[in-house]
């Protein structure tokens, strides 16, 4: 199927060269290299300890990932097809970017597990690893994330960002237990940023009642009306069967199916929607070449609708360079929706600051002070993250906005024409109006939550802000012979002293979240803005020079001697034909 | 007067002092408690193994369990003449119910909605249950960072508050130290008051601890060890000790005919035992009774089991109950068990008692003022808090002087030797030596210039324990 529409892309491509437009050929040759770039990314996810590097292990059959009974994986690691088995750090710099640091292959513990960090040196924010592995090679990649701190934590925040450029997840769980209330919700949150999520119990070889517990996952999960199909797999039994080459082990393993679920479902899935983009464009630059094929043809078989046409064209022409009211939408579009996230992440932090200071004003500082950094971290990392997810979502909204506006004028450009004398048979063919099913496919090529993320973890800085650490004064142990009532009062004061002391930190915290956040969020406004205003200028002006091209070919095609005419509505009709195969 | 009586007098004037009925039946309560066994309290996350636990506590398999959530409603289990389960209801009122016995677990038909039972009593002639009773609660499934920052505050220094129960037995799961749920897992309610003085932490399910290998109890021993180091737990809990619960309960009750099932599986070939071993599918499907034996002992139990039989490091049923229940680490929480909190029961109870007269007196009334006196003076009172301050991390000191404190207070036991660190048979004259040389140390420590003040006044208190230990000797 691909090939398929790789040759018709081949043959679009050959026509516009031949109409000498370059820039539509340029188009389709974007096109043509989105469609096999294509990587699909799927996120293995879930609770601490379920067996996520072990299942990726698995699933790819390498030892790769580190696997042990206390150790945890801390860092995302990403694994990608790779002729030569490679292992990269995105180790952060002084001025925050990331910089890929080559190491060697057996080294990989040493810096993705927990008991990792090298004295002195950076932590890294994530890992690439290159192996040779066919369902890598297939266009999949895998992102194993860690699972310190749990789901509800600044980390699981992170994960559930990370996810919006993920085509699918996988969610790990254990056959040791049901699932609990905090997984069934985390799944409800990776559904809303990822088109797909399925959920893998594993280590069924360990437990005689893994039945139950899939029976009872499945339950949990419609009864919270989640669509999430679970399936059951032993990463053990699937690694003894490469072990021992067994095909029999590897079945009982249940890995087969889930590597069919990821080929079938999640890749060609992912798939569809690169070739659905890739046809928009396709008929776009069908649409433009045709409008003159069309034009010239029309000309050239009655010379007497000729002077209308010429009339027509040359009235279009002068129209389409006063378009141009889907920039105002754009712009006008864009101050919204920066005000709105702007206001959005605000009041956020607004309600996360009052939550905290309550928080403080009901514990002492001293004891819960960790407990109250991991909170902060998961509240501004959630406020963060659906910070974007918000930027996402309008993003989306305001692409639509702008291509309907783009397509309303482009298609009211030929309503009021001076309409072409009735009794012209051929005339009517001519109304080849912008291409409105095309133009709005073409938002499923824009992905907002690609371009609005950039890449993975780029909240990864928001966790590290907050190591300040409370001193706790000694207490007083008079209260071994003194009153009560008097050391609670001397106690009361240091823990009122305590709290103010917490409540500045946490200001200052909330401060430096907004900062990194606000300044991250405008670069994606930024990224959006530019990105929207490229591809439709690019799209005007394409539409623009076929108008010309439209309007100068029915001029010639109306001065031709008549002989000449006839053989030229042949050659044109050829053409025509070949257009309307292709789409 | 030693402290029962005191505290007992105490509650019998406070009683003589009121009319209000609400006031009355609560102090008459603390007063026959008084008199009850201690109260323990399991409690823990849902799926925790609470209940199979506390089988392996009693040394019975009474309380059912399941591979899903199980227990949802608390259950008391104590001591009596015969079986019997008594509701107690929401309203005050209690009613027998009737129960039948399935394979041990005694199955109790409620005869109404669930919320309308406050708890569940238990009676089971046990010599276990004897001196403490042990209370099964239901896991706590999902709670939220609030909770969890508020529940911290039990860690206020003189947390007396008024508790069902007297001590708790936490446990854990294997959790990330990060894990913003972690301490939530000592969350109990009002019914579970722990405080670094009564809580006893347990790293349960520990056989499952990296895939039921047979170095699964060596690995959860890294792991309690990592928890034990954990600045934030040891506030909660000084020990945690790993357990697999089902290795005790099984341990307990091995049958004859589940030791025939496992001999049989050793004598079978290698290669046929590794085949069987490999996965609790394979053990499970190829008889009934070893899918029987698997539910009762676990795969890593199975698989232990059947090495022990192999390389004839037992031989009969009682032997591999005894290896079963030695690889459980269940008497290593019963030695931890007696030391927090038998040995401790007198103060821990009267504590109870104490925390019950601060929530219904008038704190300017003279009962009030006598309790405050009675935890003042008594001299166990001023050990548990200043165990308490220590394990809170609020004294200054030096790690080891603070580890010698923390065991002459009594922080691993109540006994003389263990007190001073002596091996058990340590004889009069050893411990009269060892203790008159602590005294002497910590005196210094007490009345030297650069001592912290907050040091010097804790010193004093070590010194009066020393005392205790050698006023106890002679």
């Amino acid at each position: 199927m691909a090939t398929d529409l790789l040759a018709e892309l081949a043959g679009a491509r050959r026509l516009a060269v031949a109409h000498d437009r370059g820039d539509l050929a340029g188009r389709l040759d974007r096109a043509a290299a989105e469609l096999g770039r294509g990587d699909v990314t799927v996120a293995v996810v879930g609770e601490f300890k379920q067996g996520k590097s072990t299942l990726v292990n698995a699933l790819l059959r390498t030892d790769v990932c580190p696997v042990d009974p206390d150790v945890v994986t801390a860092v995302p690691t990403v694994l990608r097809y790779g002729r030569e088995p490679t292992v990269t750090l995105q180790v952060p710099s002084d001025d925050g970017a990331l910089e890929p640091v080559t190491v060697p292959f057996d080294q990989l513990s040493r810096y993705v597990t927990e008991a990792a960090p090298a004295a002195g040196a950076r932590a890294p924010r994530s890992v690439e690893v290159r192996l040779d592995r066919r369902l890598l090679g297939a266009g999949l990649s895998l992102v194993d994330t860690p699972g310190v701190g749990g789901l509800d934590s600044a980390q699981g925040n992170l994960t559930l960002g990370a996810l919006a450029g993920a085509a699918a997840a996988l969610f790990v769980t254990d056959a040791s237990q049901e699932l609990t209330a905090p997984e069934v919700a985390f799944l409800r949150r990776v559904l809303e940023r990822c088109p797909a999520a399925y959920c893998v119990v594993t280590k069924t070889d360990l437990h005689g009642e893994w039945r139950r517990i899939v029976e009872l996952n499945a339950g949990h999960l419609a009864a919270a009306g989640l669509d999430v199909p679970v399936l059951a797999v032993s990463s053990f039994l699937r690694l003894r069967a490469q072990a021992r080459d067994s095909t029999e082990l590897n079945t009982e393993s249940g890995y087969p199916r889930l590597v069919e679920l990821l080929r079938r479902d999640v890749l060609d899935a992912a798939r569809a929607g690169a070739r659905t983009a890739a046809r928009a464009e396709l008929a776009f630059v069908v649409a433009q070449l045709r409008e003159r094929v069309a034009a010239e043809q029309a000309a050239a078989s009655s010379p007497a609708a000729a002077v209308t046409l010429v009339q027509r064209y040359a009235e279009k022409q002068r129209r389409t360079r006063t378009l141009g009211s889907w920039q105002t939408v754009l712009g006008d579009g864009i101050q919204d929706l920066t005000a709105d996230v702007d206001h959005d992440l605000r009041e956020r932090l607004r309600t996360m600051l009052r939550a905290g200071e309550e928080l403080l004003n009901e514990s002492d500082p001293r004891d819960t002070w960790q407990d109250f950094q991991a909170w902060a971290a998961r509240e501004a990392s959630a406020a963060a993250v659906d910070n974007l997810m918000l930027l996402a979502r309008r993003s989306d909204e305001l692409a639509q906005a702008v291509a309907t506006r783009f397509d309303l004028e482009y298609e009211g450009l030929e309503l009021d024409l001076p309409s072409p004398e009735p009794g012209l048979g051929k005339v009517s063919e001519l109304d080849v109006d912008f291409h409105r099913s095309g133009m709005q496919q073409f938002l499923g090529a824009f992905t907002a939550a690609r371009i609005t993320y950039g890449g993975f973890y780029m909240l990864g800085a928001i966790g590290a802000l907050f190591n300040v650490f409370i001193a706790a004064p000694i207490g007083l142990i008079a209260g071994l012979t003194l009153g009560r009532r008097l050391v609670k009062q001397e106690r009361e004061r240091q823990v009122q002293q305590r709290r103010q002391q917490a409540r500045t930190e946490l200001r200052r915290y909330v401060d430096d979240v907004s900062f990194h956040v606000g300044r991250d969020s405008r670069e994606a406004v930024r990224r959006t803005q530019r990105l929207l205003r490229d591809e439709f200028t690019a799209r005007a002006a394409a539409v623009e020079r076929s108008t010309a091209e439209a309007a100068s070919a029915v001029r010639e095609a109306a001065a031709l001697p008549d002989d000449q005419r006839a053989a030229r509505a042949r050659q044109l009709a050829a053409q025509r034909a070949e257009l309307d195969r292709l789409a | 007067m030693s402290l029962l009586p005191e505290v007992r007098a105490l509650l019998d004037r406070a009683l003589a002092g009121t009319t209000d009925p609400t006031v009355r039946a609560a102090i008459g309560d603390a007063r026959r408690r008084l008199g009850e066994p201690l109260r323990v309290a399991l409690a823990g996350k849902v799926k925790a193994g609470k209940s199979t636990l506390l089988n392996a506590l009693v040394g019975e398999g009474l309380a059912p369990t399941d591979a899903g959530e199980c227990t949802r409603i608390v259950t008391w289990y104590a001591d009596g003449p015969t079986y019997a389960v008594t509701a107690h209801l929401r309203d005050g009122g209690t009613r027998p119910l009737p129960f039948h016995r399935a394979g041990g677990a005694v199955r109790i038909t409620l005869d109404r909605p669930a919320d309308q039972v406050d708890h569940l009593e238990v009676r089971v002639p046990s010599a276990r249950l004897r001196r403490h009773t042990l209370i099964d609660t239901p896991g706590i499934a999902s709670l939220s960072t609030e909770v969890s920052l508020r529940t911290t505050a039990f860690l206020d220094a003189d947390a007396d508050r008024p508790a069902q129960t007297d001590a708790v037995i936490y446990l854990l799961r294997h959790m990330h130290a990060h894990d913003i749920r972690f301490l939530e897992s000592f969350h109990g309610d009002d019914l579970a008051g722990g405080t670094p003085v009564n809580t006893v932490g347990v790293l349960s399910r520990a056989d499952e601890i990296g895939g039921a290998r047979l170095d699964a109890m060596a690995a959860a021993a890294r792991v309690a060890a990592r928890y034990a180091a954990d600045d934030r737990l040891r506030r909660l809990c000084p020990v945690v000790v790993p357990v697999a619960g089902l290795l005790g309960a099984a341990g307990a009750t091995l049958r004859e005919d589940e030791f025939r099932t496992l001999a049989a599986v050793a004598t079978l070939p290698m290669a046929d035992v590794v085949e069987l071993l490999l996965t609790a599918d394979r053990f499970a499907g190829s008889a009934p009774e070893r899918r029987a034996a698997l539910g009762r002992l676990g795969l890593f139990g199975v698989r232990l089991s059947v090495r022990l039989i192999r390389e004839q490091k037992v031989h009969d049923s009682a032997d591999l109950a005894a290896a079963l229940t030695a690889h459980s680490g269940i008497d290593r929480l019963r030695e931890v068990f007696a030391a927090q909190f038998v040995g401790r029961s007198e103060v821990l109870k009267a504590r109870s008692a104490l925390a019950v007269l601060d929530e219904f007196l008038d704190p300017d009334s003279a009962p009030a003022a006598e309790a405050e006196r009675i935890r003042a003076s008594a001299h166990e009172f001023v050990e548990l808090r200043l165990l308490h301050l220590l394990r809170s991390g609020r004294l200054p000191g030096t790690q080891a002087q603070l580890a010698e404190m923390d065991s002459l207070l009594g922080g691993a036991g109540g006994a003389a030797y263990l007190r001073l660190g002596l091996p058990a048979d340590a004889s009069p004259e050893q411990i009269t030596a060892a203790a008159r040389e602590a005294l002497m140390r910590w005196q210094t420590l007490a009345e030297h210039p650069f001592s912290a003040k907050e040091l010097r006044t804790a010193a004093r208190a070590v010194t009066r324990s020393c005392e205790g230990l050698l006023a106890a000797i002679s």
